[in-house]
């Protein structure tokens, strides 16, 4: 279905495939930043006469089951829905990267220890495992954003452990080391900067990932709390109304795969290099 | 002896990881504020003492330590604990919802690779077609296209709008939907994969003694691909477990998706910490046997 509209020898993610999914980015965030103040509904306002009305010219994405406006809901949504995974993103690079190249400079054991625990991480599936955290935890968006950031850092944490193997061996290591450099001032100063090409790549994959862990999670009710308009909260309402309001469903459904697909379209040249998840990790 | 030593080293340290695990979610899972007994206080008026009985008659009443060792000595013959909210033994709900998971991962896996290897193939066969096209599309498909969403979307057009597929207890979607997945995730590598063995000197052998090109992908290039395949599922496999659990709750399978979800949401503490376990237990083992079968099926990595 996409092989019509790119022809067979051009990579399916070639410049008009990043090009387009920067764009589609660039919307999200444009709507993640404008769009609560550009929709002139309350995204919290109920009015119960009109549930489940369809779209019409004030109301132009339809109201869902309580009667709200499922346009405001969805920009609403996209802010704390991008928020919640760039905030789990970043703890995912914080911790693995931090933690796992930490362990790794201050030699053999913190570094089977710590490697250890992201491997017992890792042997968990990533939504299993963030729903147990939940668990643990309590609903909301700060347990949230800890639970998806510790289900991805192990990710994470080999990735960075692989370049900086790799960097030990470059000269420039060697060098400061024969210097009389610290290895944690090494590893700040030389090899972060160096390795940080491969983490960006990394935030580029666990981002559209998140994404979809946090709207499953709160379709299991154990994400964002119930009044928080978040697209998987939209969706777990919604879902039981499927029959007599399609849209409310749809328009959720829709803007997470829209931004997934630009992840996939822009991050294609990034993931080429290093994907751990895809590509076999160890 | 040179395959059998790494094999038994690699499934001593998948136990302790495994042990681990189990340490951890029994101690997370009890730092959390509110037991079954709160929740079911909360539904049912019960008084204090009433409370009280409860506890000791669930052994929740003991240091979580205690707990842990009583539990952790019975799990390893296999008994699990009671679970709180069904008064069954959690083990006999695991083994009465296993089957439809794995069913389920089994139907989903081989639809997946059989997708991915013929289109990979078709498309070696014929480069200048519209199949190495159709490669890219379907990983891209499968990376931009989160199951949960194609799940919903596909409830919406083939249940809601259609009418085609009952909502809930069918196989056909979820089965569909994962297989898609899967075969996008395996047809790209594969490809690329026969393209490159398609160069070596022993295809171009074979294609100076005048073989077909169909024998030469089959009896040639297939089976030198069969490791990156191996490779592949193990990783998929693994990675599907999450994608399964989801897949049975949307669609109202009663597998262990579904049991994790209820066990969560009812706080039923042994059985959360069972399905997790088995969860875990199959990941490792899904891991261990694809390392093992790899170095069983490619003598260059028993160095």
């Amino acid at each position: 279905m996409f092989a019509r509209a790119m022809p067979a020898p051009r990579r399916a993610g070639g410049v008009g495939g990043v090009t387009l999914g920067l764009a589609i980015l660039g919307c999200a965030l444009l709507v993640a930043l404008l769009g609560p103040s550009l929709v002139p509904h309350d995204p919290l306002a109920q009015e119960l006469a009109a549930r489940n009305a369809p779209p019409d010219a004030l109301h132009w994405l339809g109201r869902d089951h309580l009667g709200r406006d499922v346009l405001a809901r969805l920009a609403a949504g996209t802010r704390i829905s991008l928020a919640v995974a760039a905030g789990a993103t970043a703890l995912a690079l914080l911790l693995g990267a931090g933690l796992g190249l930490v362990a790794e400079a201050l030699g053999r054991w913190p570094s089977f220890l710590v490697f250890g625990a992201f491997d017992m991480v890792r042997a968990m599936p990533s939504i299993l495992l963030a729903l147990t955290l939940m668990v643990a935890l309590g609903i909301g968006i700060w347990p949230l954003i800890l639970a998806l950031g510790v289900a991805f850092a192990p990710h994470v944490a080999l990735v960075a452990r692989a370049a900086w193997r790799r960097e030990q061996a470059a000269g420039y290591v060697a060098a400061a080391r024969v210097m009389g450099a610290p290895r944690l001032a090494t590893l700040w100063r030389h090899v972060l900067p160096n390795i940080a090409g491969a983490l960006v790549t990394q935030a580029a994959i666990i981002m559209p990932r998140a994404i979809t862990t946090e709207s499953v999670l709160s379709f299991f009710g154990l994400g964002v709390s119930p009044e928080t308009p978040s697209w998987g909260r939209m969706i777990s309402g919604a879902a039981r109304f499927a029959e007599s309001a399609p849209h409310a469903v749809l328009a959720p459904v829709l803007a997470l795969c829209l931004v997934t697909l630009g992840f996939a379209l822009a991050g294609d040249r990034l993931r080429l290099a290093l994907d751990p998840l895809r590509e076999g990790g160890r | 002896m040179s395959t059998l030593l790494p094999a038994a080293l690699g499934l001593l340290r998948q136990a302790l990881l495994l042990a681990g695990i189990a340490v951890t979610v029994f101690l997370l899972i009890r730092i959390v504020p509110g037991d079954v007994v709160d929740a079911m206080a909360l539904e049912g008026n019960l008084d204090d003492e009433a409370i009280a009985a409860l506890r000791a008659d669930l052994g929740l009443d003991a240091g979580a330590l205690v707990q842990l060792r009583i539990w952790a000595g019975r799990a390893l013959v296999g008994d699990f604990g009671d679970s709180l909210r069904f008064d069954r033994p959690a083990a006999e709900l695991i083994l009465a919802a296993a089957p439809t998971t794995i069913g389920l991962a089994a139907l989903a896996l081989a639809f997946g690779l059989a997708l991915g290897i013929a289109l990979a193939t078709a498309a070696v066969l014929w480069p200048r077609s519209i199949l190495p096209g159709l490669v890219e599309a379907l990983n891209l498909w499968s990376i931009a296209l989160p199951t949960f969403c194609v799940g919903l979307a596909a409830i919406l057009v083939f249940s809601v709008w259609l009418g085609w597929l009952p909502v809930m207890g069918q196989w056909l979607s979820p089965v569909i939907i994962l297989g898609i997945d899967i075969g996008g995730q395996i047809a790209k590598p594969l490809h690329e994969d026969l393209k490159e063995t398609a160069t070596a000197a022993h295809i171009r052998t074979a294609r100076a003694k005048g073989l077909s090109p169909a024998r030469i992908v089959l009896r040639h290039l297939l089976p030198n691909a069969l490791t990156t395949v191996v490779a592949l599922s193990g990783l998929i496999l693994a990675g599907m477990i999450g994608g399964a659990l989801t897949m049975e709750v949307l669609f109202g399978l009663p597998g262990l998706g579904t049991l994790a979800y209820q066990a969560i949401s009812g706080r039923d503490y042994p059985v959360i910490q069972a399905v997790v376990l088995v969860f875990a237990a199959g990941v490792v083992v899904v891991n261990w046997l694809a390392d093992v079968a790899q170095r069983a099926l490619d003598p260059r990595q028993r160095a």
